[in-house]
């Protein structure tokens, strides 16, 4: 090619004819296009980072102490006396707690209005149409304003709803009552998530092995009773005593109110979960239903051919093929719940957002804090996109 | 008899229909019995007292013929568009009309009410003219409206701020929302063109720029960028006619267009990759060069597609511009929150006033999203 390129050069006479040769020859003016290119775009980097030296780079501020407190921790442990790096961290924390909450309960409300949208029933449709076009048209932050103010609105502490002594609901948060344990117990709930993942590859397995028709005892029994062996020989092994954990209200010598126990639901992040869940929802529903829709008709008629009830038809023949067309968009609106979720700066939730937003109040360094965020969120995508991906493959291999 | 046969097939099915239908009955009466107990039980006249400020903020009196001029050209060319885009149906009208209305509803002065009735007027003037004209089908027609998009859309920018316009630091309300998503959108979108043709292009410099960029912006929130505005931005712009220190909103104004870029670069890829190979065949046997090509052939199939889709981002981009509130500038969100805290009279009433802001955000983009379908529906008739 660039031989030939040469040789056509060299044989021209003349300067004209030469810069002729080479304007029409394809492949050098993709080059020097490029080469144009890049040189402007390096000059323009260069801009940029003798500018970006003019403000405090580096990363070095958030080894020194944070002196600022959290309102919510989870998991992991923070004090003021702990490095930003410790508050930053936390954030990232608290951001996947309420992405993580947020896409499961925004993924079922979806999936739920998406139903009822194509429903029969003509007010049960209405209902969920109602409902995307009002929380679908209007802004993710004042919907997550309005909830903060909503659950502010609860009675103050002192005459709490209790709901006959199961629950507290004040201003101050909801307390739901849970099954707790003393000690070991969040070891034991991560090992029977792992038992109930290493059972359901079981099951898979083994029916495998079915369809060899190798003689074997019911697949699907054989993983519940793997699930519960695993699940009560660990329960006496780390000597777990359940209990149900009622939050309780007490007021002591002084008057104070002193609620304690239960599951603590704070107006921050109720506030930012029924925000993210109701506005989420909306767009899972949209798609849930364009799903299903451009599904052809003759699968529902089939399936009613073959006397199927309502639910069998949805659980086995509808949404297995509707997930398929699904799982994209859905992955895209995980991200964009996840992105969502930096608006609780609004509303003084301590995610990823509000800490770094906290620290760049402290110490300044705006830019490598910035830089931080954007890291942080691409790898949280990346993570989520993975996922999908990965169940985007099984779901497609179904069938096939 | 026929309403019955409707109602024992749509609400009256089987058992487990009824039993819904009963549920839903109680919920839908349960939602608006709160909602109508909450609307007639509570003073309004925290709207009435402060209509001009949610609307354009601190905007001087004297000066609201400027957004007022603004406010009509910009509509009177938008009717033209539709009129010579396409055809209303009676129906979709109806329905914007009723839409529209619950905003008059709430601000309407005498003064404003003859004041949009005059554009109202003109409005329909110029979308009958141009819809006349496009059935004259004279091929002039597309170069008048194209001409006096891009006459006007500067000249609009003139009008808020040269001659002794007010400062930018004045504009607020509403007002900011829209122009705020207006610019974004307007600027946004040859940017995206760009950033799609350099994305789907084979020149792997090129095309490695417009991804990073692409995904840069589209990887962090919009929040996120927004402090990059705040913060970062003016060390990043030249010294020349002190441009490192314009207003907060200005700023806001350039991450958001680079922001609604990136997302429409996608959208428009999409609509680059729905053209079937053939139509670029076709070009080459035809003798046509590459740029001929994209300006001819590929741009114009392309961006017929994706205009409901564009639709739909300025719509997300126009509610996200909510999100300047918390960067402190006054726009319609602030206001809102802020009337409460700052009058006395309407203190604690936050409530009240969030929902009329909502009210407002809600209003333009359901009118919008009604048109983007029913462009969609048009679009899938004519294939």
């Amino acid at each position: 090619m660039i031989s030939n390129l040469l040789k056509q050069f060299k044989s021209q006479t003349t300067t004209r004819k030469k810069i002729e040769v080479l304007k029409y020859d394809k492949s050098f003016r993709k080059f020097f296009i490029q080469f144009l290119f890049s040189i402007f775009m390096v000059i323009f980097l260069f801009y940029l980072i003798s500018r970006a030296f003019s403000l405090e780079l580096g990363f070095g501020h958030l080894s020194s102490r944070a002196g600022f407190g959290l309102s919510h921790t989870f998991i992991v442990e923070y004090t003021s006396n702990d490095s930003r790096w410790g508050a930053y961290f936390t954030g990232v924390v608290n951001t996947i707690r309420v992405s993580l909450v947020g896409i499961f309960f925004a993924t079922l409300l979806g999936i739920v209005m998406g139903l009822a949208r194509l429903s029969k029933n003509f007010l049960i449709s209405k209902i969920s149409a109602g409902y995307v076009e009002f929380l679908r048209n209007t802004p993710l932050l004042i919907q997550i304003i309005f909830w903060q103010l909503v659950l502010l609105q609860l009675p103050q502490i002192s005459n709490a709803l209790t709901f006959g002594g199961i629950s507290v609901w004040s201003n101050r948060g909801i307390l739901l009552p849970i099954i707790s344990s003393v000690e070991n117990g969040s070891l034991w709930v991560l090992i029977l998530l792992l038992t109930l993942i290493a059972s359901l590859f079981l099951r898979s397995y083994l029916h495998k092995f079915k369809e060899e028709n190798v003689r074997i005892f019911s697949p699907n029994l054989l993983s519940v009773i793997f699930f519960l062996i695993i699940g009560i020989v660990t329960y006496f092994i780390l000597g777990i005593d359940l209990r149900s954990d009622v939050p309780t209200l007490q007021v002591n010598e002084y008057g104070t109110y002193i609620q304690s126990g239960g599951f603590a639901l704070t107006p921050e992040f109720a506030a930012i979960l029924f925000a993210l869940v109701l506005y989420t929802g909306t767009f899972i529903t949209e798609i849930v239903r364009g799903s299903i829709q451009s599904l052809p008709i003759g699968q529902t008629e089939a399936a009613q051919a073959l006397g199927l009830s309502t639910y069998q038809r949805i659980t086995l023949v509808i949404l297995p093929q509707a997930l398929r067309s699904i799982i994209p968009p859905l992955t895209n609106q995980y991200l964009n719940l996840t992105k969502n979720s930096s608006l609780s700066v609004a509303i003084a939730y301590p995610d990823v957002f509000m800490v770094s937003r906290t620290i760049m109040n402290n110490a300044g360094h705006a830019l490598p804090m910035l830089f931080l965020i954007l890291i942080t969120f691409l790898s949280l995508s990346l993570f989520i996109s993975l996922f999908m991906n990965i169940l985007n493959r099984r779901v497609t291999r179904i069938g096939t | 008899m026929r309403i019955v046969i409707w109602i024992k097939e749509n609400l009256l099915g089987s058992k487990i229909d009824i039993l819904m239908t009963l549920i839903s009955a109680y919920f839908i009466y349960f939602i608006a019995s709160l909602f109508l107990n909450f609307v007639f039980t509570t003073d309004w006249t925290l709207i009435q007292v402060n209509r001009k400020i949610l609307l354009v903020g601190l905007f001087p009196e004297e000066q609201l013929w400027r957004i007022w001029t603004v406010f009509s050209i910009f509509s009177i060319l938008i009717s033209a568009t539709i009129g010579y885009l396409y055809k209303l149906k009676l129906r979709n009208s109806i329905f914007y009309i009723l839409i529209l209305i619950i905003p008059f509803l709430i601000f309407t002065t005498m003064n404003l009410l003859v004041n949009v009735l005059i554009i109202l007027f003109f409005s329909i003037i110029s979308y009958s003219v141009f819809y006349y004209l496009k059935e004259k089908k004279l091929k002039i027609t597309s170069r008048i409206l194209l001409l006096s998009w891009l006459i006007f859309l500067p000249t609009l920018f003139f009008i808020l701020i040269l001659f002794g316009g007010p400062k930018v630091t004045l504009w607020g309300g509403f007002f900011v929302n829209l122009i705020l998503a207006v610019i974004a959108i307007l600027a946004g979108f040859p940017l995206g063109v760009f950033l799609a043709l350099g994305r789907a292009s084979s020149y792997q410099v090129i095309k490695l720029v417009s991804i990073i960029f692409i995904e840069t912006f589209r990887g962090a929130p919009l929040i996120a960028w927004l402090f990059f505005a705040w913060f970062v931005l003016p060390n990043f712009l030249p010294n020349l006619f002190s441009l490192n220190d314009i207003n907060l909103v200005i700023r806001a104004m350039i991450v958001l267009s680079l922001f609604s870029s990136a997302y429409i670069a996608e959208v428009i890829r999409g609509g680059l990759q729905s053209i079937p190979k053939g139509q670029k065949e076709a070009a080459t046997a035809l003798g046509l060069n590459s740029i001929q090509e994209l300006l001819f052939i590929v741009l114009p199939q392309a961006l017929r597609v994706v205009i409901p889709a564009i639709v739909s981002t300025f719509i997300a981009i126009f509610k996200d511009t909510s999100l300047v509130f918390i960067l402190g500038i006054t726009d319609l969100l602030r206001i809102g929150r802020l009337i409460p805290e700052q009058q006395q009279e309407f203190y604690g009433k936050s409530i009240e006033t969030l929902l009329v802001v909502a009210l407002l955000f809600w209003v333009v983009s359901i009118v919008l999203s009604q048109v983007s379908r029913s462009i969609e529906e048009r679009l899938n008739v004519s294939k």
